[in-house]
């Protein structure tokens, strides 16, 4: 068989026996990887600083994380990402435009964003640059300028990204889910209300900047090449004398645990935007591993069953895709597909389908293998760059998880059984829980959607 | 500048992924205060050919105990068969369906259950498809690669279910979504005029729907030959071993006679095109210019690269600090040369392009009458040292990003590039050279002679919908 001229062949006969086949080759022996060391320490005003130092690149990536962002907002939405992007617009001593000019000249730009419950400034520059770094991050954190003339031009950019995120149907599909999930929770505004971002004024900004950034919720990381004796210097009088600042709030939103459903018009859409949503368990939480492995098998991966249903065995759709969204006191797991309107209602039974198997039957150790190696082998692609590792700590600081979570991260994935994955899928991903989105061409899809045996007694909302 | 490069047909292997090593030598044309020395970047680099013609890069570098295998077929969609849109996108697909020991959906499961990742991309001049598994695996990912070299065994179901994909990859991507395919599908359609460089890549439906098994079988026999491809791994592995592997498992396949390689050549462009279209779901108007750039590897060509760095890479750039701080025109403008991946990974005609959405209230004349002011300033002026210290630190950064990222997908693909259209693989470690070769005068002078309005085209998007969200 190893012939070319036969080979063109088969194309035309496909299925061949299987005994004509030869296996691939087998592996060799594993080799270790190590997850490189870090050292956090804190300063008097409540500022941590974790160093990681790893890399095969002289460059160095700096990252203050401050404990804030969307969860802090009350019902003024997006105020937390107009503050965030403010920062960029000039400090004491700089200019917008030198801020980009200094942090281009060290081989970087600047990246400033809210998200949920963290805020970030980093600039990732040329190892020789570090101490700069450091001191560029901690102007653009501790004295920016909040300039009132350019914030009509922000909130302008800001309902420009919301109108094409309105007319976006995987956004418009989110927003409509987070609403349903969180209701009046901040994490429930997905979109400011009409009007709404332009009535931010500089001090709304400035108050929610007071009130939300200081010493005591940021954590800065350092990952990367650099002198380290040098940088921790320039680290400590950059922000050693900043006030200790407001502790971080707590402000955990409840998830429904309601069946519901939702449907958005959107006329002549060739795809409906499906959204599946149940909540799910936390990282810190005792059957974490088997749920995240669980979510990896059922949904997450390439080789997912539900990817191998709806995208490879029947081309409903191109990219599905299962995930488990973190927030401090609310996991979400969500299923998302965008499938042809033909086949709506089809595709969400396949889901149905798969769903209800892995409740009922633990899953063939085969395939459970094939999902731990799959994890294993991308926690090595993920922690094998200093910001992959970077990332990884921020979010165990954030959540709170101890240096095990790491460390042991392999062997608690290769620990999960078959039951254990079946279980975590009977306990968590219970369809009669679950809130359901439909985004698409209503007049052709809804009827067949609510006929769904798994949707009847929804709330329709 | 030193660089480290190993003969073409060495097999010593090379311990570390990078040296640093000092600036022994810079080009006659530098200020007269030499520069602090810098690092550079140098990857090693083994280049050889099998007996049938594959061309293999060899990049050991132990960094992380996973290997990074990229294969590169010379097929890309600018020269898919007419009457066939899309096909080299739809037959990239086709790939995963199944060899001849790897049935349907094994080699994912091969990938991905050994701990790797995987994907396969279609660009102008290539189709790739490319893993990075755990080092231990290696072995089998060649033979697997081998094995869909030598044959698929596809059928008509397995047609019709990535057919089916592949038209709902282009409704998320292009039909179902606002400013689906700009600018980089749409623009090229209007910019160029060999049919080669301005057709519908994705494809029109109509032409998916009309491709068939006969198809595929004429186009793999065709363009997925060993003498048409280039193989790359890098990461951690024995090169030693890894020719003896790649020779067991590729070698025995035979060299398949090419066709001639189509004239995808643009005629010069006398005049300025301006076009728009109305995008049914688009809430703002957008605007993109695109000019052709100079011939790839020219000097010319570099000093392109460092006028993109200049106007258009960074928030610290010139067009952006113009319409987006000053002006309050855009969120941002984006673009570069090549929107499919950058100025390194195409071979044949090129569009650099800047495009932005903005708001209605704001005529386009207005913007590219910005766009038109800054770069009269660079065609009169040279940049200055200080901004071409910038463009070339930009540079470098961006190839320690490369070179330092944990998949090394990015270095896989300048080294099958570099492979594939210039038959130097270790031209990877000249690349800041050949940009610092570039003096201020030849920018200005490049500026003069390309960034011209006869050169450009500008494609407008008039928005079909005002801004408003879906209800139930």
């Amino acid at each position: 068989m190893t012939r070319w001229t036969v080979l063109a062949l088969t194309l035309v006969l496909a299925g061949l026996p299987a005994a004509a086949q030869q296996a691939p080759p087998p592996h060799g022996t594993p080799r270790d990887f190590v997850l490189p060391q870090r050292e956090t320490l804190q300063l008097d005003n409540g500022l941590a600083i974790t160093f990681i130092d790893y890399g095969v690149v002289p460059q160095v990536t700096i990252l203050a994380a401050v404990r804030t962002g969307n969860i802090d907002e009350g019902d003024e939405t997006w105020l937390a990402d107009v503050t965030a992007e403010m920062l960029k617009e000039g400090t004491a001593s700089r200019s917008a435009a030198e801020i980009a000019r200094a942090a281009a000249s060290m081989g970087g730009g600047l990246a400033v964003g809210a998200g949920a419950e963290q805020s970030t400034v980093g600039i990732s520059v040329l190892s020789e640059h570090a101490t700069a770094a450091a001191r560029l991050v901690a102007d653009v954190l501790r004295q920016p300028r909040l300039p009132p003339e350019e914030l009509p031009r922000i909130i302008a950019n800001f309902e420009r990204s919301l109108s094409v995120a309105q007319t976006e149907p995987g956004a418009i599909a989110s927003a409509a889910l987070a609403e349903l999930v969180f209701g009046d929770h901040p994490f429930g505004r997905a979109w400011p209300r009409p009007g709404q971002l332009a009535s931010y004024s500089i001090d709304a900004v400035r108050d929610f900047y007071t009130a939300n950034f200081g010493a005591r919720r940021t954590h800065v990381y350092v990952a990367g090449r650099y002198d380290r004796a040098a940088l921790e210097q320039a680290l400590r009088d950059a922000f050693d004398d900043w006030p200790a600042g407001p502790p971080p709030s707590d402000r955990p939103p409840t998830a429904s645990s309601e069946l519901q459903i939702r449907f958005v018009a959107r006329p002549d859409a060739p795809q409906s935007s499906l959204r599946l949503a149940v909540r799910a368990p936390g990282p810190a939480a005792a059957d974490w591993f088997p749920f995240s492995v669980m979510n990896s098998l059922l949904g997450g991966t390439f080789l997912s069953r539900i990817t191998a249903n709806i995208r490879e065995d029947k081309g409903y759709t191109y990219s599905p895709g299962s995930a488990i969204g973190v927030r401090r006191g609310s996991a979400l797991w969500t299923q998302q597909a965008d499938v042809a309107t033909e086949h709506t209602a089809a595709a969400l039974t396949e889901i149905y389908r798969e769903i209800d198997l892995l409740r009922r039957e633990p899953p063939p150790v085969e395939e459970l293998d094939r999902i731990k190696n799959y994890s294993a082998g991308l926690f090595v692609i993920r922690n094998a760059s200093p910001n992959g590792v970077l990332g990884q700590l921020a979010f165990m600081d954030l959540h709170g998880l101890p240096a095990e979570y790491l460390s042991q991260w392999v062997a608690n994935v290769y620990r999960v059984t078959p039951d254990e994955v079946s279980a975590a899928a009977q306990r968590w991903i219970e369809p009669r829980r679950m809130t359901v989105v439909v985004v698409g061409d209503l007049p052709k899809v809804e009827e067949s959607v609510r006929a769904l045996p798994q949707v009847q007694g929804a709330a329709v909302r | 500048m030193q660089v480290h490069k190993q003969t073409l047909t060495s097999a010593s292997v090379l311990a570390i992924a990078l040296w640093l090593g000092g600036c022994a030598t810079l080009p006659a044309t530098a200020p007269a205060t030499p520069p602090q020395a810098v690092d550079a970047v140098a990857v090693p680099v083994e280049y050889y050919r099998l007996g049938n013609g594959l061309r293999v890069v060899l990049s050991p570098a132990a960094t992380a105990p996973t290997v990074t295998v990229g294969v590169y077929y010379n097929i890309g969609f600018r020269i898919e068969p007419r009457g066939r849109t899309g096909f080299a996108h739809l037959f990239e697909h086709l790939m995963f369906e199944g060899s001849a020991n790897l049935p349907k959906g094994q080699f994912d499961k091969l990938v991905q259950g050994s701990g790797g990742v995987l994907n396969g991309s279609t660009r102008f001049d290539y189709t790739n498809y490319f893993q990075v598994v755990p080092a231990h695996t290696l072995e089998a990912i060649l033979w697997a690669e081998a094995d869909r070299m030598r044959g698929l065994a596809i059928d008509q179901t397995s047609l019709e279910q990535q057919r089916g994909v592949v038209k709902n990859e282009v409704k998320v991507n292009v039909l179902n979504r606002p400013y689906g395919g700009f600018p980089w599908l749409s623009l090229p359609q209007y910019a160029n005029e060999n049919w080669h460089n301005a057709h519908n890549f994705y494809g029109d439906l109509g032409d998916l729907d009309a491709a068939t098994l006969a198809d595929a079988e004429a186009f793999f026999d065709t363009y997925y030959a060993p003498n048409n491809a280039v193989l790359v791994v890098a990461g951690d592995f024995d090169p030693g071993q890894a020719r003896a592997w790649i020779e067991r498992y590729f070698g025995a396949m035979p060299a398949r006679e090419l066709p001639p390689k189509p004239d995808i050549a643009e005629p010069p462009q006398r005049a300025e095109k301006r076009q728009a279209y109305t995008d049914k779901l688009a809430p703002r108007p957008a605007l993109a210019l695109g000019w052709h750039v100079p011939e790839r590897g020219t000097p010319e060509y570099y000093a392109f690269g460092l006028l993109d760095q200049i106007l258009l890479q960074g928030e610290d750039s010139v067009l952006w600090q113009r319409l987006v701080q000053q002006r309050g025109y855009a969120s941002a403008v984006g673009g570069g040369i090549n929107m499919l991946g950058d100025m390194f990974t195409y071979d044949g005609p090129m569009l650099w392009v800047a495009y932005l959405i903005h708001d209605a209230e704001v005529g386009a004349d207005a913007i590219i009458g910005d766009v038109d002011s800054e770069i009269a300033r660079l065609q009169v002026e040279p940049p200055t040292d200080e901004e071409l210290a910038r463009a070339l630190t930009k540079i470098r950064a961006g190839l320690y990003d490369t070179v330092g990222s944990s998949t090394r997908f990015g270095l896989v693909e300048l080294l099958a590039c570099f492979a594939l259209f210039d038959d130097d693989p270790a031209r990877i470690n000249q690349i800041e050279s050949r940009f610092r070769q570039v003096t201020p005068e030849l920018i200005s002078q490049v500026a003069r002679d390309y960034l011209r309005r006869e050169n450009r085209t500008v494609l407008r998007v008039e928005p079909g919908q005002a801004a408003a969200g879906g209800g139930s």
